[in-house]
């Protein structure tokens, strides 16, 4: 039976047997990428995020003055240029760029996750700064009031907390770069997109590949943000807010016995 | 007596708005100091820039005679000696109850886990919470936050501790087990300075007390000159409404 005569069924399938090593390796690039960079991207981003709130001192000398402004005025550039640009012109650019201008041949590797990494960290440093601001500023009068030095505070009391905040947004990067990773297909990258574009170009089968290849897309993301969202409820501990009390006379609604193994109240 | 804090013409400005008019007072070691007055006399003010939450705009506060607007000693250090405790409590939600008593005390003064550990049980137990230490901040109540917030400014054994309006925030019937809990460290002799609207508090307990207004130390005096026989006219018109009301 030729490839024409197959129903739409029989032509998934046929795919299936003679592609699936190329759609599994496809999307093992696709993940792999989309989760190294989402990392990276978070580093940049917290990196970013975090000299963009920090206020200089009254104490603090012209010097210092101005190095944090034009520091600060560096980094909003470039937030702004690498959330104002498509990633399919940025990849161009700085695939091709690089070996143009400075004789450097990026691998398609290196030159996937530099991509990807820096657009993502453009995005996350917004998200970083507004998950910071809206941590109660008694938390850190709380943490210098004791004695903690600033960046002490910052790591040990301020930072978890805008992390909690920002859990959200870093799973959407997560699944945003999934699927943009496509766009790497661009410089080459042989990601999932790419695998689909060879064996639809291959059969010339574009509505089944195209099938089969959003699936397998659909099952990338959406286990990766119920994993997510598993994983911010572990950060959050029991979800009751009742008051913990060991005085069973005050055993009362909106109270429940506290357990002292547990921590909490059940 | 020994001298720990001395503040001298300290003055504070919002832009136009001079909140502190040259302040001078001294703390020595021991003392119970209420600071009273109505709201946007200063008092919080006063409190924030001795803890140098809020920079000073002139004057001197000198630590053991070190003046610290001029950074003759390190801030956090300092910090570390100078203990606050504030209206809203402000624990750390990321830990536990035991973590936020352990926490300065590793980091900021460099203690061993062990030796923090037990100080932190220590002051818990002292304020009555050692039975809730694993649980979070959010799942106290109001009083029971701030008495661990107490034990957390204790575990670091400063010299002088802050209260800024502690139990402001708090139900009624809340109030008490945290004045307790204050009234039974000033008999154990920590040197105290606390914004309080609790005249019970400042008439019964304290050694000395302050009333601001308008920027300024009005009166001050022992809790008896200023509860029977104050001799300044807004003194006796803001005792009043208290009498009275």
């Amino acid at each position: 039976m030729t490839l024409a005569e197959m129903n739409f069924f029989q032509r998934m399938l046929y795919i299936l047997e003679r592609y699936s090593g190329s759609l599994l390796r496809g999307a093992a690039t696709t993940m792999a990428i989309a989760i190294i960079c989402t990392a990276l991207g978070c580093v940049i981003g917290f990196a970013v995020g975090l000299v963009q709130t920090i206020e200089p001192k009254k104490k603090d000398g012209l010097f210092k003055r101005g190095l944090l402004k034009v520091v600060k005025a560096i980094l909003t550039a470039y937030v702004e240029v690498f959330r104002g640009t498509p990633m399919m012109l940025q990849a161009a650019f700085i695939y091709y760029g690089a070996s143009s201008l400075f004789n450097i041949n990026l691998g398609m590797w290196t030159a996937a996750i530099i991509i990807v990494s820096i657009n993502t960290g453009a995005y996350m440093a917004e998200t970083v700064r507004g998950g910071i601001l809206s941590v109660d500023p008694g938390q850190k009068e709380g943490a210098r009031a004791i004695g903690l030095s600033q960046s002490q505070s910052m790591m040990l009391v301020i930072l978890p907390q805008a992390l909690r905040n920002v859990m959200p947004q870093i799973g959407n990067n997560l699944i945003i770069n999934i699927k943009d990773t496509c766009v790497l297909s661009i410089i080459g990258t042989v990601e999932l997109f790419f695998t689909f574009r060879s064996i639809s170009g291959a059969l010339y089968t574009y509505f089944e590949a195209a099938t089969i290849t959003m699936i397998i897309y659909f099952i990338l993301t959406f286990a990766c943000s119920r994993i997510l969202r598993w994983v911010e409820s572990k950060m959050d501990g029991p979800s009751n807010f009742d008051l913990a009390t060991t005085d069973m006379l005050a055993f009362t609604s909106g109270l429940t016995k506290y357990d002292e193994k547990k921590g909490g109240t059940h | 007596m020994e001298e720990i804090l001395k503040i001298e013409h300290l003055v504070k400005d919002f832009g136009n708005n001079k909140v502190l008019k040259d302040i001078d007072f001294s703390v020595n070691k021991g003392d119970v100091i209420s600071i009273i007055g109505s709201s946007g006399s200063g008092k919080s003010t006063l409190l924030r820039c001795i803890n140098m939450l809020e920079d000073a705009t002139g004057g001197s506060i000198l630590y053991h005679g070190k003046d610290i607007l001029k950074g003759e000693v390190n801030e956090d250090a300092y910090r570390t000696r100078v203990g606050m405790v504030f209206q809203s409590f402000n624990l750390f939600n990321n830990y536990t109850v035991l973590d936020n008593c352990i926490l300065g005390q590793t980091h900021a003064l460099k203690r061993n886990k062990t030796e923090a550990k037990a100080k932190a049980m220590q002051y818990l137990t002292k304020v009555g919470m050692d039975q809730y230490i694993n649980a979070k901040p959010r799942q106290l109540s109001g009083g029971q936050k701030q008495r661990v917030a107490i034990a957390r400014a204790l575990s670091m054994d400063p010299e002088v501790l802050l209260f800024d309006e502690p139990t402001s925030a708090l139900d009624p019937e809340m109030v008490g087990e945290v004045l307790d809990v204050m009234s039974n460290l000033a008999r154990t002799g920590m040197t105290m300075l606390v914004v309080t609207h609790e005249m019970a508090f400042a008439r019964d307990i304290s050694s000395r007390v302050m009333f601001m207004s308008d920027g300024k130390i009005e009166e001050e005096g022992s809790p008896k000159e200023i509860f029977y026989n104050p001799k300044s006219e807004r003194t006796k018109e803001f005792l009043s409404r208290f009498t009275n009301g």
